[in-house]
């Protein structure tokens, strides 16, 4: 049975029947319930903007774990602190412009949530792993601080629902485009905006500045950006800073688009570890990438099978799939990964 | 130093996974500590002497926490504006002129279950109380609900549907089981007469939240809506938090004429805005648990023109004089929006009709009942005695057929205007 699968040619037979099948059974169901190109077009669009957001996260984590090998846990939850502080914030009663007041608060919060990011890397992973903890108790550790951000989020914010303006209009209500009578909301094209420049900054880093040559050197082989002189520890604090402001920024952004609330962090870290997953969890690029995929996977399966229930089954199925078959993920992982863990 | 920082960290972060552990899948807060009894009587009497009687126990627990704090919240806030008044008064009277104070024990079913049925038992075994008021879902209320029957403690429940009352095979209604808000079946009903009003209807979208009190209000509403002769031609879950909504081009591909949605906020706000934002037009009718300001702040604009079936008591200041809720409308709202500094709440409401019809039922009663005597005799007064009461939600008439007591015409029908609401009544539809 291990040589049959494992002939490279079968596998990829059988990939491409299975993707053959899941076409046809979409088209299937498109035909009988009369869903157009619009509907599937509506489908890819709002799959995307919620993609993005995971793609962010996912992001996240490649950056954690590619310098420290810890899977965090807790990213979703600065999506969901970079959204709420936003809001909170941008309702201050201050004698600001709105646009001014918006900006400020863009500022204080990516601040706030970085230094959660640090406390949380200073003060439960360094000492952790200064006492020579698994990487495992580490990946605890992250869940943990999960579970105590979420609560603090509701003794802070209490249950209900916050508002950030939609950037565009500085008004709860968004301004909305109709192009071939599709439904594009203004701050859909922000989001995109944000996740392009946040590319565009991660790459200008990592490429063009010591900091971030230091930073992929740590990532490519620790011991020897060691024996270099680099600090690991540093690069450490580094990596959980920077997961930080990217969430940060992916949930004020977001947060825009919806209304947050205070448990909104968990779904956001689930689908951007699938999104990481599917960049074997050292593609930066890759995680975006999957993480897009993974929207719109999950939107137009929901919406052309009617199952709403079963949204998060797909990115649940998606995640076994990779870890049964192809550890290393499918867009630009490594032969390192996640079997490094 | 490094060592203890550890050690502190690491204490903090095992005390808080045991914390959540010890609760129920969502995080808990700490639960309000019981209400101090007052042990002096009040202003004293020249002649004769007040005397005090036992002090009654009501077990209280909303959903403060969970999916229903929503609900919850609001219910607790009333219960603590109930138990203030009662402390400064001392407690109730009896007939026999005996004070009885009153205790009311705060909980929280934290939105589950087993945590409810427990919290129920608990309550009845160990605090010795005289009466039930708990639950603000109804599948919290249903665990609650075979407690009370088994152990004959009267329960008054602070959720909507009426499976918790009556059974919705054999028809029986449950002796011990009361329930104060609407239920989704009456809204059904106004929105079958809304429809029938429209020009052009003939199919109909729903969308509901993936909750008990979402499956029932798509039960309620397409139950009779379809037998009216209404299409369904589309019908969708989503979840509160979710933030796109794969079902609204599908509603678009089904083509109907009426979206009706069965949500509480924020969900049912999301799911509005994201149906009106791809259809501009449709009409989009909810159900009853959106009757709060919070619903349209939280959607703002793309809400206007929504329609839905409330109590008047959002509007106390403009029900007529001669209208029998008008007083309790405003004492109601007056005192939750003083004690809160919110707008008032219809599901804190339920928490006021469901607390008062216990307290009068204990101010009946007379002293020296044993406990078994006081929780037969509460039952019976609620069951018999709460006839043309005025409530927040509508004027009650309970018996033996019907431990609720309020049908359709106890809701007015309303439109979201300028960010309000405003009453939509038949004649201009």
């Amino acid at each position: 049975m291990q040589g049959f699968l494992g002939n490279r040619s079968v596998k990829r037979g059988l990939t491409v029947a299975a993707v053959v099948i899941l076409v046809a059974f979409i088209l299937l169901l498109a035909r009988q319930n009369n869903y157009g190109p619009k509907a599937f077009a509506q489908w890819t669009i709002d799959g995307i903007r919620g993609g993005s957001i995971y793609g962010l996260v996912g992001l996240g984590f490649v950056v954690i774990f590619s310098v420290t090998g810890v899977i965090n846990f807790a990213q979703g939850e600065f999506v969901m602190l970079g959204a709420m502080f936003c809001a909170t914030f941008y309702a201050l009663d201050v004698p600001l412009p709105p646009p001014l007041k918006l900006v400020v608060a863009i500022i204080l919060t990516v601040i706030i949530v970085t230094l959660v990011g640090v406390i949380m890397e200073r003060a439960t992973i360094a000492p952790a792993r200064a006492r020579g903890a698994h990487i495992v108790t580490l990946i605890i550790i992250t869940i943990g601080f999960t579970i105590a951000v979420r609560a603090t989020a509701l003794l802070i914010w209490g249950s209900r629902a916050k508002i950030v303006p939609a950037f565009t209009n500085l008004q709860q209500t968004d301004v909305i485009f109709r192009p071939f009578g599709l439904t594009l909301s203004a701050q859909s094209l922000w989001i995109w905006g944000t996740v392009a420049l946040v590319l565009a900054a991660l790459y200008y880093f990592f490429e063009r500045t010591m900091m971030g040559k230091a930073f992929r050197a740590c990532a490519i082989n620790p011991r020897a950006a060691e024996l270099m002189g680099i600090n690991p520890g540093r690069m450490s604090l580094l990596s959980f800073s920077l997961a930080a402001a990217v969430g940060a920024v992916g949930g004020i952004v977001f947060g825009a688009a919806t209304r947050p609330q205070y448990d909104m962090g968990l779904v956001f870290g689930l689908k951007g570890f699938v999104a990481a997953i599917m960049a074997g969890m050292v593609n930066p690029l890759g995680a975006v990438l999957g993480g897009l995929i993974l929207g719109v996977a999950e939107n137009v399966g929901t919406g052309v099978t009617g199952l709403y229930g079963y949204k998060d089954l797909i990115a649940i199925v998606i995640l076994i799939l990779i870890l049964l078959f192809r550890p290393q993920g499918i867009i630009g992982g490594g032969e390192r990964g996640v079997e490094q863990t | 130093m490094k060592k203890l920082a550890f050690a502190t960290v690491t204490m903090i972060v095992l005390l808080g996974l045991l914390v959540s552990a010890c609760g129920a899948p969502a995080p808990t807060e700490p639960t309000p500590a019981p209400a101090d009894t007052p042990t002096t009587a009040p202003e004293a009497t020249p002649i004769p002497e007040p005397v005090i009687g036992m002090t009654y126990k009501i077990g209280f627990a909303p959903s403060v926490t969970g999916g229903g704090s929503f609900l919850g919240e609001p219910e607790r806030n009333v219960a603590e504006i109930i138990l203030e008044a009662l402390e400064e008064a001392g407690g109730v009277v009896g007939p026999d002129g005996v004070i009885h104070p009153v205790e009311i024990i705060m909980g929280d079913t934290e939105s589950n279950p087993d945590v409810a049925a427990s919290l129920a038992r608990r309550y009845i075994d160990e605090d010795e109380v005289v009466a039930l008021v708990m639950g603000s879902l109804t599948p919290i209320s249903m665990a609650i609900s075979a407690v009370a029957m088994e152990a004959e403690v009267p329960y008054v429940s602070m959720a909507s549907s009426s499976v918790i009352v009556k059974s919705p095979d054999t028809g029986e209604v449950y002796y011990w089981v009361f329930k104060s808000p609407q239920g989704n079946f009456e809204v059904g009903q106004w929105q079958v007469e809304r429809l029938n009003a429209m020009e052009d209807v003939t199919s109909v979208c729903y969308l509901y939240e993936n909750t008990g009190y979402g499956g029932d209000c798509y039960n309620n509403s397409s139950g009779q809506l379809t037998e009216a002769g209404y299409e369904n031609v589309f019908e969708g879950a989503f979840e509160r938090t979710d933030t796109e909504f794969p079902q609204v081009p599908a509603i678009e591909a089904a083509g109907c004429d009426v979206v009706v949605i069965g949500a509480i906020p924020p969900g049912a706000s999301n799911a509005h805005a994201a149906v009106r934002a791809a259809l501009p037009d449709i009409p989009i009718i909810h159900g009853h648990g959106v009757c709060v300001q919070d619903f349209i702040d939280v959607g703002g604009e793309p809400i206007e023109g929504a329609e839905l079936p409330c109590s008047a008591v959002i509007i106390a200041e403009d029900v007529p004089a001669d209208d029998p809720q008008k007083e309790v409308f405003t004492d109601f709202k007056t005192a939750y929006e003083e004690y809160t500094g919110q707008p008032v709440s219809t599901f804190g409401g339920h928490a006021w009709d469901a607390l008062s019809w216990v307290l009068e039922a204990l101010e009946s009663l007379d002293d020296g009942m044993t406990l078994d005597e006081q929780r037969v005799a509460v039952r019976d007064y609620i069951e018999t005695n709460i006839t043309n009461w005025p409530g927040t939600a509508g004027v009650f008439n309970i018996n033996t057929e019907d431990h609720c007591g309020i049908d359709y015409t106890s809701f007015t029908w309303f439109k979201v205007e300028d960010q309000g609401f405003v009453p939509f009544p038949a004649e201009e539809w």
